[in-house]
């Protein structure tokens, strides 16, 4: 179905062009980091993401000893607009062969 | 749902068609404005569509704010009516605010109601707009 | 003298529904404005008239007077409009002068650097 033009990869977007339908994984600024299936993007990497796992580091300075605690938290969204300027990767699934 | 297809393509010749408006108006580069034009369409267009629908817009300064879409940009600038801060506690200044307008570029999320996603509509509208742009 | 795009149309409806009212500006710096709008362009730069920033610290609040304000767009978080009939801060909370709250910012500030600067000083210690 797919034509020569539709899989060729040209540019880096191409490369997420071939992940739309495919679960992938984003890092986002300030700690964050998505796991979704890609349902929609465009050239600045805004996207739809659908069954999305967030997780968000945190460091925190306990009050007492004032040591760095390292939390992860994380909470899974239905459906998620994201804003293309707070991406810095994307990853496309690993096809294991 | 071929409807609903119809009606994204229809607004993006729309577009394209205002955009040789402007070529008349004698806008100073028609060829940059059109890009320009075409750029965004395929979220502003979305968000076109969720008009009306409840979302929950989370800001890049964690501020999240669930509220019925009145209106959307080419920005992707957002309005937002009957507006409740998800944790009213943190922000008591934010008690009165009924109605807001939130700057695109401030926004980090947008939580999407699942019946506003038609998934084949957007996979099209993608496809189509990766090979435009 | 300009011609505005069918989606400039689009965003001056947008905030020209708030022209004239009172409104809630919340900045990127985290700061609070409240005034009424009276101008604002496509960027979203905004005029503020009888502007005054509302200063929260903990259950201290203070609206201090600053008077007409051109606000660059770039720095806005949210316009909100308020509304005069719910209470504009939840009833726990007090309002005390200009001075009082400056304090109260003072302490505040200086609790945050103190948690900052103790961690520094204990770094060499490396706890890892």
């Amino acid at each position: 179905m797919a034509t020569e033009e539709e899989s060729a990869v040209k540019e880096p977007l191409d490369l997420i062009r071939l992940s739309l339908d495919e679960r992938i994984y984003v890092k986002l600024r300030s700690d964050r980091e998505l796991r979704g299936k890609l349902h929609a993007y465009d050239q600045h990497l805004n996207m739809i993401l659908g069954d999305v796992e967030e997780v968000v580091t945190t460091v925190e300075i306990d009050d007492e000893t004032y040591e760095e605690i390292v939390r992860t938290t994380k909470r899974t969204v239905p459906f998620l607009f994201v804003r293309g300027d707070g991406v810095i990767l994307v990853s496309p699934p690993l096809r294991t062969a | 749902m071929s409807g609903k297809f119809i009606h994204y393509f229809d607004l993006l010749d729309v577009y394209v068609r205002s955009s040789v408006d402007v070529a008349a108006f004698g806008f100073p580069s028609p060829q940059l404005r059109f890009f320009s034009l075409r750029a965004n369409m395929l979220f502003f267009s979305y968000f076109k569509d969720l008009v009306g629908r409840e979302v929950t817009v989370e800001l890049k300064n964690d501020l999240a704010i669930r509220g019925t879409l009145h209106s959307v940009d080419q920005y992707l600038n957002i309005k937002l009516e009957n507006t409740r801060v998800v944790d009213q506690d943190k922000y008591p200044h934010m008690l009165s605010v009924r109605n807001c307008f939130i700057r695109g570029s401030v926004v980090r999320y947008v939580q999407l109601p699942p019946e506003g996603v038609d998934i084949e509509l957007l996979h099209d509208a993608t496809r189509r707009e990766a090979r435009g742009g | 003298m300009s011609w505005a795009g069918p989606e400039d149309i689009y965003l001056s409806t947008s905030l020209a529904s708030y022209l004239d009212k009172k409104l809630l500006v919340l900045l990127r710096d985290g700061r609070k404005l409240m005034g009424t709008l009276r101008s604002f362009d496509q960027f979203a730069n905004a005029v503020l008239e009888g502007a005054c920033e509302r200063v929260i610290v903990g259950d201290l609040y203070c609206d201090i007077p600053l008077g007409l304000y051109v606000i660059r767009g770039e720095n806005v978080v949210l316009i909100g409009e308020l509304d005069l009939e719910r209470e504009e801060l939840p009833e726990h909370m007090t309002r005390v002068s200009t001075a009082e709250i400056k304090r109260a910012q003072k302490v505040e500030r200086e609790a945050s650097d103190l948690k900052g600067t103790m961690r520094k000083r204990m770094e060499f210690l490396d706890f890892d």
